[in-house]
């Protein structure tokens, strides 16, 4: 199936974000992003460079935790969704 | 009810690009887009109905429906680039090409423009339909409702051709209607959603 950038972004950051506070503290490693984003390695990296240049995700020794703004962002990326999703369309 | 038609399309508009301005989604900027022009001819439909010139009313009619026309391509154009995951019945894509050389007029632009505006809204709805057969989403089946009011109001209004006078405010109130099946799933997102200062507002912009 067909996914969208922005709805890898937001695979990553809810890894992120699963690994940063539900039971898991530490934060993601990058094979917890490549296994659950299913995104290429290569690509990986590109794309949370930008989410961190953005102030979505942080590197916590080695590790990949999400910040406030990136939960604010997983917020409204399921929200506006939603709205997509009532005309039947792809974020 | 123009301006009933042009408040709603502002706000799901205004919605719309406050979820472009927050993940930058290109399917919401063209939603943006078609509520915006949507508006913009509910607008110049309202102020038409003002003018006592009657040539220059129906001309900004004319302009305010071609409006609206560009309004639901660019809704279309959105489901034309979309993939499902189960094929609808081929059938489907023939149902505008077999009505249109009963609807297309040649003898007036107005009636032409709504004759293009019928058959993307009957495409538009017909997709939304098929995503709701896909995820079974209250509101998919709404707003694709909708879509189909907009669409029989425009044969309404079309009709009014034929039978002046006869189904003109109707079809207004069927096109008003069809928005408000519209505003309805879209209303539980809250009317402040997005709003300038609101949480959504410019979070990301990836």
């Amino acid at each position: 199936m067909y996914r969208t950038h922005v709805s890898i972004i937001a695979d990553i950051l809810s890894t992120a974000k699963q690994y940063s506070y539900e039971g898991y503290e530490n934060g993601a490693t990058v094979t917890h992003l490549i296994r659950k984003a299913n995104v290429p390695h290569q690509r990986l990296g590109s794309m949370v460079s930008h989410l961190m240049q953005s102030g979505l995700l942080y590197e916590d020794s080695t590790k990949y935790r999400i910040s406030d703004k990136g939960i604010m962002f997983l917020q409204a990326y399921h929200e506006f969704k939603n709205f997509a999703e009532s005309f039947g369309l792809k974020v | 009810m123009n301006l009933v038609g042009l408040a709603i399309s502002a706000f799901i508009g205004r919605f719309a690009y406050a979820g472009y301005s927050a993940i930058a989604s290109p399917n919401l900027l063209r939603l943006t887009f078609a509520f915006a022009s949507i508006g913009i001819g509910f607008a110049l439909i309202a102020g038409g109905l003002f003018i006592e010139t009657r040539d220059l009313s129906r001309g900004v009619i004319t302009a305010g429906l071609g409006a609206q026309a560009v309004g639901y391509l660019f809704i279309a154009f959105s489901h034309s680039i979309k993939t499902f995951d189960f094929a609808p019945p081929r059938y489907f894509a023939f149902i505008p090409l077999a009505i249109t050389p009963f609807i297309i007029p040649g003898n007036s632009i107005e009636h032409l423009v709504r004759s293009i505006s019928f058959i993307l809204l009957v495409y538009v709805s017909i997709e939304t339909m098929a995503s709701h057969v896909q995820n079974r989403r209250t509101s998919t089946l709404m707003i694709g409702s909708g879509l189909g009011l907009l669409a029989l109001a425009e044969l309404m209004a079309w009709y009014n051709f034929v039978y002046p006078g006869l189904f003109f405010h109707v079809a207004i109130a069927v096109k008003v209607g069809g928005f408000g099946l519209m505003f309805v799933p879209f209303s539980k997102f809250g009317l402040t959603s997005g709003m300038p200062g609101g949480s959504l507002n410019k979070v990301g912009g990836v």
